[in-house]
């Protein structure tokens, strides 16, 4: 527990590192999205790059949270507290998305195809 | 360990104004004692509520009466210009019952009944049955109530706007919510923008509130108070405030972004295309969402009849044991019931969305978790009912009430389940069938519940007891006047009258005088029944008149009690001196064993309080 | 009475109050934020228009995000000192911290106002143009409305004869407006015909205010008050005349219900017309001499005759040709053209060829036609790199929606600089605050345009009106920035009035610091999730 202040000192050393991997990790994801080369799959900005820059993005808040908020040694309680914020709010996004994703079967509004996909969703005009 | 400073020498002193002698406005103004806040709150809650109550004799007699002028008995309170403006020719038109339905609601859901429950009795009640001194944050506690009183006094300001107060229902679903009030100028001027500002003024107060009383449960337990020692109203308490803390933001996004609809106009929920006979084609960007409105307002929606429930199984589980001399049957299950139900709660939203063109893939999942929540209601509703087989009960003025929850909470529960199965609510969503289900859970239920509780906690606030006569003189008319009113309103729902409807169906006359459903009833009759649940409601305003006249009369006159514990309970709050003073506790409590030991074989007295010292050494801490 | 364990934690939770209040707050936070992302999420995945996905200049956002970074590892630092006792350490790095809010808020504060002047456009044919509005201008120098603003070529203009208000409805500021439009064009506005009603019961109606009177708020709101007076009479009047017919006709069919009778129940004018007062309704007012006045287009509803206003007022007059003037165009984007067009079963790149702008403005067919040579260029590069897909016989990747269909800024200067795509010189400047246009007037990169008003669907500049994208960004990132400011506050108080604290019970202090702290994390941690949602995809 970084508590007395011998631990502390021994802390600052691992903040410092932690905050040079997280501008480490800013850099990736702009890199990650922007340069052709890193591209995932080719040209385009797709799925998969979004995919990859959020997975960036989800290790440093990971990072932040576990260190910075000192969430790597927490009681029990702010666990459970703060993983019930968690569990809710994904219930949200799945079951908000599974209603979207999930509507009446009616020809005459979702019968067909979406011909204007490509606009939409994803830059790669087929 | 609990009120004194523990290891570190006045170092955990929080350092209070209660030194000196507070003045009139620190104490009972600006005061940061949970005990007056809950009383703040429960005056202020009571006030919410009989306006609420005279929005909705205004509404009965519209739909008992419609096209007939309001009487003089009912308009006299209002001015003539407002009459001018709102009543066309004295008769309630469509748009003020609009008005009044939307602010009914919201005023008696956020305003009377959350407040009731969770801001009054479990201020008050909670730190005394935990043992502890005060709240964790009193002066978070203090905040909490005067931002809820702003956001009601917003609110209620707005009738007095050239707009009126928001007339899109409480649910305040957009496009509507967001064009209401739309030919306002200044917008922030409109009585729809003023109910999302002071609907944001609510949600904050409730999240204030949360943090404190979880903080407080969590924390400032008294020694001994393990958590199987908890009486079941501090469970219920824990769980209500769980529900705010996490059901509470979505909604504010939801408020916020329908705020920036009306003022900035943005279009979060605006479909592209909309038209409206006013402006013609709106301008608008659109491509936004209606249903978002309605997913993230329901997230909150549904947990938020819970928070309604909750304080009322508090109460009622309190009072029970103590009026049957009898351990409140299930314990244990009971709470796990509400940790579940708590749980559930957050993911059966959507029941109330079947009609938003669901697939079969989601509709079956929130079908499938909402009747699974009905089994944790069931199972506390029931130990409830078990916990007076073999009692020895006594019919105190609470104990009539709680006996009266049952019943009557029960009817409520079970009209919810055909709800339950979009099935069934194809044919129910949106008819009177809905309005009589919830207002049994809530008014002949909670609000019974909320009544044994002011009752079973009087003696302690005040020193006296309430009139048994002046309680019966309101409980059984209560009781008739409940079922009269919302009774043939499931029966009208099953015909198919719409909600919302001003004048009371009768447009369905012209349409459909003789159509005739299952039970051989025709329009006609079913519009009748609107005379009488108007009656009744009428009727139901006078039965609480002797209730008022109770609460004043008793401060002074009641019968005063001869101990701190006149109820002969078991609870922590029973332990403190009456009415319990700064610090709540004379001396530093300790608990000893589980919250219900009542008729203990092998025990003289028919009950062991809580805090009193064991005669042998005992081996649980 | 002492609260327990405000600094030292309980044993059995190990906690301390604050500590458990923190982290609860923190998980409603997520609640909130996370309705607003999966708002994000519902939003994009259910627009019916082509989701703007990475417009927004990358430059402001990153250095943003490392400000932010940097912030959250000196708030910690700042915590440690103190943990340490070390209070002229705690002092700088939580200066630092919040030195890095105040930047971070000036750079969103930079963002935010940029997009606020830019305009953005979409005509009947869903053509998208962005550009900069001009002002209007006399005699070469900007005319200021009565606030001393510019005012922009964006206004509906009325040869105006007369106004007619809503006595209940006007709207004050609006009337001034008014007032002080006609000031300036030197015409007068005054009552059109005498305005007498019947005050009282009984007696003849009287002369309010005579033809020929000014205009003036003074004037409308005695007027108004007369007629809210007779509003009020005579709703009771009415009221307790239908009170009378009712009991006539409960009296007459007795044993019937009140909806079988309702149809027949009326008020009988001639009975109330000796107690009803006049209720003024509306006030017409001439303009003399007929004076051009400007309206903001939100704010009325045109008519090649006659338009209304949002309060009501009507204005009588020809409305003139009220063209929008974009004194730069920046961006052409045909995306949501081409969409509709797809959607029709039609030839998008035809349907371009067709649209309003391009047959009517030379400069959008040059931009269009260097476009497709660009996308051609594109097109090869691609199947060099990439080949052919066997099953199919076409390339395995072609141009994005937006290399096709939208020439942005950067277009704009690589066609004027004469370089391909991609290859333009970008000032670091110009990232933040977008193209330097004055400085790029030579080469003439951003041209003008006049836009005939009935050309227009829909306006706005880049504010949450514009599109749905706009709104959830301004509000995701409008929010955490408010509490960026709520935290920095928060922090700014331990800074400043800490020291107190920090002689009596440093402990404390520390805790409290801790909790900011942990504010503060969160804060870190939303930007890092909305900064490559809203600038990154």
């Amino acid at each position: 527990m970084a508590d007395t202040p011998e631990a502390i000192r021994k802390s600052l050393r691992l903040y410092g590192l932690i905050g040079l991997v997280l501008f480490a990790g800013t850099i990736a994801t702009v890199l990650v999205a922007t340069v052709p080369a890193l591209d995932v799959g080719g040209h385009g900005f797709d799925a998969a790059d979004c995919v990859l820059g959020l997975l960036i993005a989800t290790t440093k808040a990971t990072l932040v949270a576990a260190i910075f908020m000192h969430l790597n040694h927490e009681k029990k309680a702010i666990y459970w507290i703060f993983g019930a914020g968690g569990v809710f709010v994904a219930a949200l996004y799945l079951l908000t998305a599974l209603a979207k994703k999930d509507p009446i079967f009616d020809p005459l509004f979702y019968g067909q195809e979406s011909k204007t996909e490509p606009f939409l969703a994803s830059p790669t005009l087929r | 360990m609990s009120s004194h400073a523990t290891t570190h020498t006045g170092h955990d002193a929080h350092h209070d104004d209660h030194h000196h002698n507070p003045g009139f406005i620190q104490k009972y103004v600006f005061s940061t004692d949970h005990k007056m806040i809950g009383l703040q709150y429960g005056i202020t809650a009571m006030c919410f509520l009989a306006f609420g109550f005279y929005l909705m004799m205004v509404m009965r007699w519209s739909i008992a009466y419609p096209h007939q002028p309001l009487p003089e008995w009912m308009s006299w309170i209002f001015t003539d210009g407002w009459k001018a403006r709102w009543l066309q020719d004295g008769k309630v038109t469509g748009e003020t019952y609009n008005m009044f339905g939307a602010m009914h609601g919201t005023i008696m859901v956020f305003l009377g009944i959350v407040p009731l429950g969770f801001g009054a009795f479990g201020n008050y009640v909670t730190p005394l049955q935990i043992g502890a001194p005060d709240m964790a944050f009193p002066k978070l506690n203090m905040a909490s109530y005067w931002v809820y009183l702003l956001g009601g006094l917003i609110m209620c300001g707005s009738f007095f706007l050239e707009s009126g107060a928001a007339k899109s229902g409480w649910t305040n679903y957009s496009p509507l919510a967001g064009f209401a009030d739309g030919q306002v100028v200044n917008q922030w001027l409109a009585g729809q923008t003023q109910w999302l500002i002071g609907l944001v003024c609510l949600i904050t107060s409730s999240l204030l509130g949360s943090v404190n009383f979880i903080t407080t449960i969590i924390n400032l337990r008294a020694r001994g108070m393990t958590w199987m020692r908890m009486p079941f109203f501090v469970w219920s308490m824990l769980v209500t405030a769980f529900l705010l803390l996490l059901a509470f933001p979505p909604l504010e996004a939801a408020g916020i972004m329908q705020l920036m609809d009306r003022v900035v106009h943005s279009s979060f929920f605006m479909p592209s295309g909309l038209f409206t006979k006013s402006e013609g084609l709106a301008d608008l960007s659109g491509g936004g969402s209606p249903l978002l409105f309605q997913h993230l307002f329901w997230f909150l929606g549904h947990p938020e009849v819970y928070v309604l429930l909750l304080p009322a199984f508090a109460c009622v589980s309190e009072i029970i044991p103590a009026n049957t001399r009898k351990p409140l049957w299930g314990y244990k299950s009971m709470v796990y019931s509400v940790l579940v139900l708590g749980f559930l709660s957050f993911i059966v939203w959507a029941h109330h969305m079947y009609m938003t063109g669901m697939g079969a893939a989601v509709s079956t999942f929130f079908q499938t978790t909402t009747v699974l929540i009905s089994v944790p209601s069931v199972v506390i509703i029931t130990s409830m009912l078990i916990s007076l087989w073999g009692g020895s009960i006594r019919f105190t003025p609470p104990m009539l009430w709680a006996c009266a929850f049952i019943p009557m909470f029960g009817i409520g529960g079970l009209t919810g389940l055909p709800l339950a199965f979009n099935l069934a609510d194809l044919h129910l969503h949106d008819t009177y069938y809905v309005i009589g289900h919830f207002h049994y859970v809530v008014a002949p239920g909670i609000l019974f519940g909320f009544f044994a509780g002011v009752l079973h906690w009087y003696p302690k606030i005040t020193g006296r007891f309430m009139s048994p006569t002046l309680n019966h003189l309101h409980f059984w008319p209560s009781l008739i006047c409940m079922n009269l009113i919302f009774f043939p309103m499931l029966l009208q729902g099953m015909a198919g009258f719409h909600r919302r409807w001003y004048n009371g169906g009768d447009a369905y006359l012209s349409k459909a005088a003789d159509s005739v459903n299952v039970f051989g009833n025709t329009v006609a009759t079913h519009i009748d029944m609107n005379i009488i649940m108007s009656m009744g409601a009428w009727t139901l305003a006078l039965a609480q008149i002797p209730f008022i006249i109770n609460l004043f009369i008793s401060w002074k006159t009641g019968k005063k009690v001869e101990s701190d514990n006149p109820w002969n309970a078991t609870t922590l709050e029973w332990a403190t001196p009456t009415p319990p003073g700064h610090g709540n506790f004379t001396f530093d409590p300790a608990v000893y064993r589980g919250p219900y030991e009542y008729s203990r074989p092998d025990h003289e007295e028919d009950f062991i309080p809580q805090w009193e010292e064991p005669k042998k050494p005992n081996t649980k801490h | 009475m002492e609260i327990p364990y405000i600094v030292t934690p309980r044993k059995d939770t190990g906690l301390f109050n604050s500590k458990i209040a923190i982290w609860l707050f923190l998980a409603s936070e997520v609640m909130l934020f996370g309705g607003f992302f999966s708002a994000y999420v519902f939003l994009r995945l259910g627009a019916d228009y082509p989701w703007p996905e990475r417009t927004l200049p990358v430059l402001p956002g990153l250095i943003n995000t490392f400000i932010l970074i940097g912030s959250s590892v000196t708030v910690v630092f700042a915590w440690a000192s103190l943990k340490m006792r070390q209070w002229r350490k705690f002092q700088f790095f939580m200066g630092i911290t919040i030195a890095c809010a105040a930047i971070f808020m000036v750079l969103k504060g930079l963002e935010y106002n940029v997009k606020f002047h830019h305009q953005a456009v979409r005509l009947n044919d869903y053509t998208v143009i962005e550009g900069h509005l001009g002002y209007e201008m006399e005699d070469g120098k900007e005319v200021l409305n009565h606030h001393g603003q510019k005012i922009e070529e964006n206004q509906i203009q009325v040869e105006t004869s007369g106004l007619t208000f809503n006595i209940v409805r006007f709207h004050k500021p609006w009337v001034e407006e008014l007032l002080s439009q006609a000031e300036h064009r030197k015409s007068k506005i005054v009552l059109a015909a005498d305005v007498s009603a019947i005050t009282d019961e009984g007696k003849p109606a009287e002369t309010l205010a005579k033809a020929g009177e000014p205009l003036s708020v003074e004037l409308l709101s005695r007027l108004q008050e007369s007629h809210l007076d007779a509003r009020s009479h005579n709703g009771a009047v009415r009221t307790a005349e239908l009170r009378k017919e009712w009991v006539e006709a409960k009296k007459n069919n007795p044993g019937k219900r009140g909806w079988e009778v309702s149809s027949g129940v009326n008020i009988d004018a001639d009975t109330i017309a000796p107690h009803v007062l006049t209720e003024i309704g509306t006030v017409a007012f001439k303009v003399d001499p007929p004076a051009m006045f400007d309206f903001k287009p939100r704010d009325i509803q045109e008519g090649a005759t006659q338009s209304r206003l949002r309060d009501d007022t009507l204005v009588d007059g020809k409305m003139l040709a009220s063209p929008m003037g974009l004194h730069y165009v920046d961006a052409i984007d045909f995306r949501h053209l081409a969409m509709k067009a797809v959607e029709k079963g039609q030839d998008p790149m035809v349907a371009v060829e067709n649209s309003w702008l391009i047959k009517n403005h030379p400069f959008a067919k040059d931009a269009w036609e260097w476009n497709k040579g660009q996308v051609a260029k594109i097109e090869k590069e691609l199947l060099e790199r990439h080949g052919v897909d066997e099953k199919t016989g076409k390339a395995k990747y072609e141009p994005t929606a937006k290399e096709r269909y939208r020439i942005g800024w950067k277009e704009f200067v690589a066609m004027a600089d004469e370089v391909d795509r991609d290859r333009e010189e970008i000032a670091i400047k110009e990232e933040f605050m977008g193209p330097d246009y004055h400085g790029r007037e030579a080469k003439h990169t951003f041209p003008h345009l006049e836009l005939p008003r009935e050309q227009i669907r829909f306006a706005s500049k880049f504010t949450p009106a514009w599109n749905t994208y706009y709104a959830i960004y301004f509000t995701i990132t409008g929010l955490h920035g408010l509490h960026v400011i709520g935290g920095a506050l928060v922090l700014c108080y331990y800074l400043f009035f800490g020291r107190k604290m920090y002689d009596t019970n440093p402990e404390w202090l520390a805790n409290r610091v801790e909790i900011g702290g942990l504010f503060w994390h969160f804060v870190d941690l939303v930007w890092i999730f909305a900064f490559p949602i809203f600038y990154l995809m």
